[in-house]
């Protein structure tokens, strides 16, 4: 079976990298913001989610990844997340708010494609 | 019957009164001229005993101030409890080989009473004869009232003489209390306020007479349970004054105090007001640049994650010749944005810093500088919405041209980008004085989205993009930069804006020339 993975960034070039390099892994699918996220979580659960920190318009990547935690249907959803600030601070509050890895950029595609396929052979 | 202590307190006691030594005064001088009279007696004095000398405070018919206190007969006399009567001194066993009864001025009465103060006897009031003579119980009645005047004249004087010390202190205390900066506010045990000092005036804008009376809760604006410190530990709390003038932080320290057998309390108040308002300015400042630094790191790293990632998916996997490309295009153009934010970045640090370069002047046209700017910033395609129209009687400025252009030509782009192609840009060039200094205004004008009146709040802060428009490129650093440019040639920036109808932002320069 193909790991389904989501990618969530507001940035269109972003969104294309991540695409490319994890569709080795799987489907890849994408979103632009958190709303569009969480309604394509209703449609279709992935394995995976690829989350940045900054969404724009004031969104906020942790944010969404504590509302994901809450819900326990989520239990088995793997969340990285990916931001350009990556102080010991930054990375304990999105580890925190549920995420199982934390990567920061600019970041090495091939260091993501370890990252998913960790998460996903859990 | 003597001893060394009532040596010691009859010494500390004359000490105190500050008496020895001193001029003669007619208060005493009176009993004295009197006595001498009533008695028919040639000598009649005050003597007030030191260590080891007489010394005479009023004296008739005897002519000394002051003899060695060794062998007389007053400091045998302050040594009893009572009168001394020596009838006739050359027949008393006790007195006979005294020097002033064998010799001058020959001694032979003598009626002392010994004069006490404060619980010490100090000296003695005499009756002195040179010739023997009875003494009866009303002359003895007569003298012992005599001595109790003088008693009650040494209590007088040192009565008089604490007032004035008491005054003095007094003086010194309000002196103080008037002078203090902090409030002093008085509080009796009903809680309310009995006196205060003019700073606390000053303070609640309200005169003393207005603050008596008023309970002390509801001028510092705590409960009254607030207000109980407890004895010798001084209560600090930090509190907020309503009064007509606005609000005002304060720090107070409460005491407890004992006046009167009641007790009261003492409000020490100091306004730190100022003080609050530097240190949320420093916090504020402080707020903005680390916010400053993480949006920068943000959208310096951005850019880096897209060159840094696609080259790599280029080197170690294959793509299709146009896919490639695409990644290609992807990299040139974060690689310019991430050059263009370096280049906005440096600037901006330059222009805070100053330095040389910064301070290059020359004097040029307004009119050359805009159109520099239109020609350096404008794309080909929407020359045609842009129009310079420039006035009569333009002085021209002195400005750094490079800077001065840069400046316009940020807000020449930023006009572009907020309003579609086609829509008109003009910029108007108009002499114009500001604060009484002549100048120029070149006002840039778009009919593009506007802004709301937050957004025009914010439109200065480093990194602020107007409803954060993806579609729209930049970094939100170039009205900040337009605005240190502008400050560091002494000119101003005013923005006019209205939602879907457009904006004008005018950059304003002094004239650079004396005419």
């Amino acid at each position: 079976m193909k790991h389904r993975i989501l990618v969530v960034d507001d940035q269109p070039d972003l969104r294309l990298l991540i695409r490319l390099s994890l569709r080795q892994l799987g489907d890849v699918s994408q979103a632009e913001s958190a709303e569009q996220a969480l309604a394509m979580m209703a449609v279709d659960r992935p394995d995976l989610m690829v989350l940045d920190v900054w969404l724009g318009n004031g969104q906020s990547g942790v944010e969404l990844c504590r509302t994901l935690r809450m819900d326990p249907r989520n239990d088995k959803l793997g969340i990285i997340l990916l931001s350009a600030n990556g102080q010991q601070s930054d990375i304990a509050a999105g580890l925190a708010a549920g995420a199982d890895d934390y990567i920061v950029k600019p970041f090495s595609p091939e260091g993501l494609v370890a990252a998913a396929s960790r998460l996903l052979a859990r | 019957m003597s001893s060394t202590l009532d040596e010691a307190r009859r010494l500390r006691v004359l000490l105190d009164l500050n008496i020895l030594d001193t001029a003669t005064e007619e208060r005493f001088d009176r009993i004295t001229r009197m006595a001498a009279r009533l008695f028919d007696v040639p000598m009649a004095f005050l003597s007030l005993v030191d260590a080891d000398r007489l010394w005479f405070k009023s004296q008739v018919g005897f002519p000394f101030s002051e003899t060695p206190a060794d062998k007389t007969i007053c400091s045998q006399v302050i040594r009893q409890d009572e009168m001394v009567v020596v009838n006739d001194a050359i027949h008393d066993a006790r007195f006979a080989d005294c020097p002033y009864v064998t010799g001058f001025p020959q001694v032979r009465f003598y009626a002392g009473m010994p004069i006490a103060y404060d619980g010490a006897y100090i000296g003695t009031f005499c009756l002195v004869d040179s010739v023997a003579r009875a003494f009866d119980e009303e002359e003895r009645a007569l003298l012992r009232d005599l001595a109790t005047m003088v008693a009650n004249e040494v209590s007088a004087g040192a009565l008089r003489a604490a007032q004035e010390r008491q005054r003095r202190s007094d003086a010194s205390v309000r002196a103080l209390l008037e002078h203090l900066p902090d409030s002093v506010l008085l509080i009796d045990d009903a809680g309310v306020v009995v006196s205060c000092n003019p700073a606390a005036e000053r303070l609640f804008g309200r005169a003393a007479a207005s603050l008596h009376g008023q309970p002390a809760a509801v001028l510092l604006g705590v409960p009254e349970s607030g207000l109980a410190p407890s004895p010798g530990a001084p209560l600090r709390f930090e509190t907020r004054l309503v009064r007509p003038g606005g609000e005002l932080a304060v720090e107070a320290a409460l005491s407890a105090v004992e006046i009167d057998g009641r007790p009261h309390r003492v409000a020490s108040i100091h306004d730190v007001t100022a003080h609050q308002a530097a240190l949320e300015a420093g916090r504020a400042a402080e707020q903005l640049r680390r916010s400053y630094f993480r949006t920068a790191t943000h959208e310096l790293r951005t850019p880096m994650a897209s060159i840094l990632g696609f080259s790599e998916l280029l080197t170690k996997r294959d793509y299709e010749r146009d896919m490639a490309r695409e990644l290609l295009d992807i990299i040139h153009k974060q690689s310019t944005r991430l050059l263009s934010l370096i280049n906005q970045m440096l600037d901006l640090a330059r222009l805070e810093a100053g330095g040389p370069d910064e301070a290059i002047r020359a004097l040029v046209s307004p009119l050359a500088l805009a159109s520099a700017a239109v020609e350096e910033t404008v794309p080909a395609a929407r020359k045609g919405d842009v129009s310079v129209d420039c006035g009569a009687a333009v002085p021209l400025v002195s400005a750094n041209p490079g800077r001065v252009q840069q400046a316009l030509g940020y807000v020449l782009d930023n006009a572009l980008r907020y309003s579609k192609p086609g829509a008109p840009v003009s910029i108007v060039i108009s002499a114009s004085a500001r604060d009484g200094r002549r100048g120029v205004g070149i006002a840039v004008r778009d009919a593009g989205i506007g802004m709301t009146p937050d957004q025009q709040a914010q439109m200065f802060d480093a990194f602020y993009r107007a409803g954060e428009r993806p579609d729209v490129e930049g970094h939100g650093l170039g009205l900040r930069l337009v605005r240190e440019i502008v400050l560091a040639h002494d000119g101003a920036t005013d923005v006019m804006s209205l939602r879907g109808v457009g904006t004008t932002v005018t950059v304003w320069l002094p004239a650079g020339d004396a005419s």
